[in-house]
């Protein structure tokens, strides 16, 4: 069990630490403790090495020696003799300087001696909390071995130790006791001299005697529960990694995650010890395992991570092709400027590199006269500034199927760099530094909606860091309708026929009033593409939303059902003429989207209001691939015709009253709103006559268990604050799968199973006939046996159904419990492009709908 | 209650009337019998006015009614303008219609209307230089307007480093101005400028709507809070450039900021000398210095990289990241980056940009139109273009820009179609021209250069 130096500086912390070792000797394990120095301990006496006045050494010696007295005093403990011996110690060392020893051997020793006090202390005081404890000098343990490219400095200063199964040891120590305690960060050499093992060093301390004893499993007791999908500062809905393998683990931690020195896992890979991360302050949560490759689960991507600020050097010349020395001569021109360089990827003829952002990079004309040097040789481009996203999982290369849509977002960036490693851990793309922010959550979304991030199986990924360690109030779904409230119902209704649409009235409604806690907001339409249902389109009047249609058949269908007061909007694209003309004479207000109506259809125009529909196209970076913006979209009139749309418009005496944007579905960052709305409001200011902003609807809905709903009240936030700065427009949005997605289950029977390889298929009697998102969007959706709802999913099943496509798969790789013929299968989140997009294709029953109050 | 106005219809355009009470002026104007529109400016903390101090006020504060109309008059564009405190004398009527006719030159044009002959002020007959204002002994200290950009940043240094009292001075409610003006160091002074909810109203009705010379508006005000605080000066941050017309229709320049322009500083400042008081100062520092010049020396003001922002699409949204406060599509984007390009190491100044705009080939269609090229008037030796040339040209030399996409399509595209002679840096680095920053100043002018 290795405790770092937060964990080791306060009493509370070490009556902490005696908890957890007590809890591990009521398991029948020997325990051994490594510790690292007290917080700040490490850097005051680096800081005393670097004196060169005797003075002040010693002084630093007398502040450093009080840290422990007081935190004895607290413990209520004498000084223990093996402490008192180190500091002893210690004033000789600053007593006499470096001249015997040697400058680094010097700085070695005394910086080995805040672990040895540590280590001192805490076993006087687990001995004295009635736990026994053997101090262990892990010098005598740990044997640095010497390497060819080592100097004097890193033989010293940060070492290797080879650490093989040691029966010796283990026995030695079995003969002293149950439980030990000793020191990270040091060593000895062949010399007898104290060593130092580097940057994290206490963890790898813990491997190396985790090695050494061949332990039963390394602890790592630090801040935090252990790895995670993402950086959760960047991603808050990143999950708890519960199972990795070596060789994934220290992919990401050298890419990324700062939980763990990615040296310290290579000890633990051939005695096949495996190590377990733990938060100190939360025992009780799961935690990381790490050990030998896990086989029983389908592969899946296990994290994404960013590092930003670099600068790339792209080098090219045929001079560099079959030529020997030219690399050495071009490396050597950036040791000459002082920069470093990181990432290097060639090719014949070229080759590209990454700077770290240090301030020589920053603030000097170093790249400017690096690139001249380097112009005499070859071309140069300094590309800038970027960010390396790597992503991580076993077997990477079998996964590029399922990234096809990851892909095709870099496909949408400039992507200055790929590289894949030959050991099939990670994929990573050099980017622009700009995308970053946005990209790496975006990403971690796509990677679970493609099923690339396997976050449904519970096995490897554990809960969010936001609902772990999120301040505020952590969003968490509330239990879903149809689990419990309903189930009876809905099994009653599914035994009686299927496939059946069954929507759930009320929860519509709970969706309908938190949208409407929307302050900023002054009306809201729900765009009823998504449902037409009657009673849910009732139900939404009832609660005082207007409708937002894209068909005369559409408004037909709602002003059949809704009550005269309820606004209407009409917003076709690529309508026919006499669509518009119709329109005209129903109350719905009118949206146009081209210049084509205005150019050829005017006097269907003349005299009336319009809502013009803008593509903000680039003008929000990289929205611009969503489905509904950009040119690649058939929607929304691009700004640079707006001009011209407004000459029209006053030509034929058309008053454009509100602008309108939809850029895209499914998004859940509500900055997303934000900008619209603030690019909208911009354009509106030049167009005297708008009164009123529609931003559209596209709001998220989460599809995966455990995932970040849209945070409502963060959007109202955002919002108010750009309705601050334009306070004279009327804010509109349209909704339309946020109210009623989760309101709709799709009801449907097992049919027949089938084994092919290992694979197995488990049919239902409907499929993409009914339910077309998992084929045309590849749309994840909760699929449950409602039978066997509290049965143990033991079984990994392709849900697919009767239709004669090999795409008719509902869902693939989904845990379930064994199923028989008969069991109702629910398919949850239905309500929304669920029956309005089924076809009676193969000519199988369409499914009924069933409302419930 | 009144018929609905239709604005465009409307005949005349009335300057009500204007009044002052603790800190707040309201400027009032109607449309032949229409409702009154009152537009309310704030002056924070007012000082008691002095005596001496009054009849300047109340000079200043009718100019400042007769200018902020421009943004009502706009609306309806009629043809008579009436006044009702009476008619002018020649020196002011010359200036206000100066400053209606070319500072709405712009708004004329992509309205597609004429303006000339249209704007005349009652005019009393009384001749310029019968009207003599005293010296009102201001004290010695300057009023510096902030807009978030580089120029006036480069101005308040200017003044920090002689050493003179100043304060930093905005209108409005930005948080990025206010970020800025706070980064000056310099005491601040926030006026808030309330339009008259009407305006809006007559926008939905079918009001003309466009640019109007806005840093008329803001002199105007501080002129005003100048008398009223005690300053003797107003140093604005108007470059040598501001003074070009941007195009020419129908035989009439349009110049997009002619109230920057040296015409309209020269006019304002004989007026606030004859009208207001002798030793009240109206000056740009700037005015002897190109584009280039400023943005060299801002290059040099590394505590502002991280706050300030010319974009004009982000400006009413303020936030940590580069993107939030550049959106790197606009022209004043691009001219920023690229004037700012040859003074800054090259990740310095991505860093402060986010992006590298210079390698996005989206953006061609931009820098074309900054640099003049393919556009429909030949190659100018002035104003913004000529400047872009010679930054352009400056990177298309250096290894570790050339290769960039739009500086290498400069270089294979445009350059060779440029007198090459003519693309030197140096020659804009110089100050050239006139100006009429006091002498008091006169130390700031050259920490510039």
């Amino acid at each position: 069990m290795k405790f770092g130096g937060t964990s080791v500086a306060t009493l509370p912390r070490w009556q902490n630490i005696r908890e957890l070792v007590a809890s591990r000797r009521t398991e029948g394990a020997r325990v051994l403790v490594v510790v690292s120095a007290l917080t700040g301990i490490t850097d005051a006496l680096k800081h005393m090495c670097g004196q060169e006045d005797k003075g002040k050494r010693i002084e630093a010696y007398k502040a450093i020696a009080q840290r422990h007295y007081d935190l004895l005093d607290h413990m209520q403990l004498p000084v223990p003799d093996t402490l008192a011996a180190r500091l002893r110690d210690l004033s000789t060392l600053a007593e006499d300087g470096p001249a015997a020893l040697g400058e680094l051997a010097w700085a070695a020793l005394i910086q080995a001696h805040g672990e040895l006090m540590s280590s001192a202390l805490g076993a006087s005081f687990l001995t004295h909390s009635a736990l026994t404890t053997q101090w262990v000098d892990a010098r005598e343990c740990l044997a640095a071995i010497a390497l060819p490219n080592q100097n004097e400095r890193t033989k010293l200063l940060s070492a290797m130790v080879e650490a093989k199964p040691d029966a010796a040891l283990n026995a030695r120590l079995a003969q002293l006791g149950e439980v030990f305690i000793t020191q990270g960060f040091i060593a000895r050499e062949a010399q007898g001299r104290t060593v130092l093992l580097g940057r994290g060093g206490s963890d790898t301390s813990a491997s190396y005697f985790g090695a050494l004893l061949k332990a039963q499993r390394v602890e790592i007791w630090t801040d935090v529960a252990g790895m995670f999908t993402a950086n959760p500062r960047q991603v808050p809905g990143a999950r708890l990694l519960q199972k990795l393998d070596y060789e994934e683990a220290q992919e990401i931690a050298s890419t990324g995650a700062k939980v763990l020195h990615p040296r310290c896992l290579s000890p633990l890979r051939e005695p096949r010890v495996p190590m377990l991360i733990k938060d100190t302050n939360r025992p009780e949560l799961d935690g990381t395992v790490i050990g030998p490759e896990v086989r029983e689960h389908a592969p899946s991507v296990k994290a994404i991570s960013a590092r930003k600020g670099l600068t790339l050097v792209s080098m090219e010349s045929v001079g560099m092709w079959q030529q020997v020395g030219f690399l050495a001569d071009v490396f050597a021109q950036f040791k000459q400027h002082g920069l470093s360089v990181d990432l290097i990827s060639s090719a014949e003829t070229n080759v590209t590199v990454s700077l770290d952002p240090t301030e020589n990079l920053l603030d000097s004309d170093a790249v400017a006269a690096l690139a001249s040097d380097l112009a005499k040789v070859c071309r140069v481009k300094v590309i800038a500034p970027c960010a390396a996203i790597t992503m991580v999982g076993r077997g990477m290369r079998s996964m590029l199927h399922t990234l096809s849509g990851v892909l095709a977002e870099f496909g949408q960036l400039r992507v200055h760099l790929i590289s894949q490693s030959s050991n099939n851990l990670n994929l990573t793309f050099v980017v622009d530094e700009s995308v970053v922010d946005e990209l790496i959550p975006r990403l971690h979304e796509m990677l679970i909606a493609a099923g690339a991030l396997r976050t449904d199986d519970s096995a490897l990924f554990g809960s969010s860091w936001q609902s772990l360690y999120g301040s505020g109030e952590t969003v968490v779904a509330a239990d879903a309708w149809w689990r419990s409230e309903c189930r009876d119902h809905l099994l009653a209704l599914g035994a009686q026929a299927t496939p059946r649409y069954v929507y759930h009235l009320p929860t519509t409604r709970k969706q309908a009033r938190e949208l409407k806690s929307l302050t900023s907001v002054d009306r809201l339409h729900y765009a009823v593409k998504a449902n037409t249902h009657p009673a849910i389109l009732r139900a939404l009047a009832e609660e005082g939303y207007g409708f937002e249609c894209v068909s005369p058949g559409e408004l037909k269908a709602v002003m059949a059902a809704v009550p005269e007061s309820a606004p209407l909007l009409f917003t076709p694209n690529f309508a026919p003429r006499e669509d518009y003309a119709w329109a005209f004479t129903t109350r719905a207000t009118v949206s146009l989207d081209s210049l084509y109506p205005l150019e050829h259809w005017g006097d269907v125009f003349r005299g009336r209001e319009i809502v013009l529909r803008v593509d903000l196209g680039r003008g929000l970076g990289h929205h611009e691939k969503v489905r509904t913006g950009g040119s690649g979209s058939k929607f929304g009139l691009p700004a640079d015709q707006i001009d011209a749309f407004l000459r029209l418009a006053d030509a034929h005496g058309v008053t454009v009253r509100g602008l309108h944007a939809h850029l895209g579905s499914g998004i859940l960052d509500v900055k997303h709103w934000g900008e619209v709305y603030s690019q909208l409001a911009s354009l509106a200011e030049r167009i005297g006559s708008v009164t009123f902003l529609d931003i559209g609807g596209g709001l998220g809905v989460p599809s995966h268990p455990g995932e970040a709903r849209l945070d409502i009240a963060a959007l109202d936030d955002v919002l108010r604050k750009v309705k601050a700065a334009y306070p004279h427009y009327k804010l509109w949005m349209e909704p339309g799968r946020y109210l009623v997605a989760d309101a709709g289950v799709l009801l449907t029977r097992v049919t027949q199973q089938k084994g092919k390889g290992s694979w197995r298929y488990l049919g239902v009697d409907t499929g993409m006939n009914s339910l077309i998102r998992p084929a045309l969007y590849d749309a994840w959706h909760e699929i449950v046996n409602l039978t066997r709802l509290d049965e143990p999913a033991t079984a990994l099943y392709q849900v697919v159904g009767p239709i004669c496509e090999s795409g008719d798969v509902i869902g693939s790789d989904r845990r379930l419990p064994e199923a028989q013929e008969g069991d109702v299968v629910l398919i949850a989140q239905a309500g929304a492009y669920g029956k309005v997009m089924s076809s009676p294709y193969n000519l199988r029953d369409e499914a009924q709908e069933i409302i419930l109050e | 209650m009144t018929q609905p106005i239709q604005p465009r219809l409307t005949q005349v355009f009335h300057f009500v009337r204007h009044s002052y009470a603790d800190g707040v002026a309201e400027l009032v104007y109607a449309f032949d019998h229409g409702e009154e529109l009152i537009e309310r400016v704030r002056f924070p903390a007012p000082p008691a006015l002095t005596p001496e101090r009054k009849h300047a006020f109340d000079a200043a504060l009718k100019l400042l009614h007769l200018i902020a109309g421009i943004s009502y008059y706009k609306a309806g564009v009629p043809p008579k303008l009436e006044v009702a405190d009476g008619p002018l004398d020649d020196a002011t009527a010359d200036l206000l219609e100066a400053l209606y006719l070319h500072g709405l030159a712009e708004f004329a044009y992509r309205n597609g209307l004429d303006l000339r002959g249209r704007i005349a002020f009652p005019r009393s007959g009384e001749p310029s230089g019968k009207v003599e204002a005293p010296v009102l002994h201001l004290p010695k200290r300057t009023l510096v307007p902030i807009g978030g950009g580089k120029d006036s940043l480069v101005a308040a240094e200017a003044i920090k480093q002689m050493g003179a009292d100043a304060a930093a001075v905005w209108v409005g409610n930005s948080p990025l101005i206010a970020a800025c003006a706070e980064r000056t160091g310099l005491p601040t002074l926030n006026i808030q400028r309330e339009l008259a909810p009407g305006l809006f109203e007559l926008n939905r009705l079918g009001a003309w709507n466009g640019h109007i010379p806005v840093t008329a508006v803001n002199s105007a005000i501080l002129a005003v809070a100048a008398v009223l605080y005690g300053y003797d000066s107003i140093a604005f941050a108007n470059e040598r450039s501001a003074s070009a017309a941007t195009l020419e229709y129908e035989g009439q320049q349009v110049n997009h900021q002619w109230s920057k322009g040296f015409t309209f500083e020269r006019l304002l400042s004989d007026w606030l000398h004859t009208h207001v008081a002798a030793d009240l100062d109206y000056c740009s520092l700037l005015r002897p210095y190109s584009e280039l010049a400023i943005t060299r020396a801002f290059s040099k003001l590394a505590p502002y990289f991280g706050v300030f922002s010319s974009c004009n699409r982000n400006f009413k949204i303020l936030g940590p990241k580069p993107a939030d406060r550049w959106c790197g599509q606009c022209p004043k984007c691009h001219f920023v980056f690229l004037a700012l390009a040859p003074f800054l190491p090259k990740p310095r100044l991505l860093a402060i940009f986010g992006r590298n705009v210079l390698d996005d080939e989206s953006q061609a269609a931009g820098f074309d139109a900054l640099l003049e090229y393919h556009d429909h008037k030949p190659f100018e030796c002035v104003g913004e273009g000529a400047e872009a040339r010679a930054a352009m040209y400056a990177l298309s030399q250096r290894p570790e820009w050339q290769e960039d996409a739009l500086v290498a399509r400069f270089r294979s595209e445009i350059l060779p179609q440029l007198d090459a002679s003519r693309l030197a840096l140096e020659p804009w680095l110089q100050p050239a021209g006139e100006h009429r920053v006091p002498a008091r100043l006169h130390a700031a002018l050259a920490a510039i250069g």
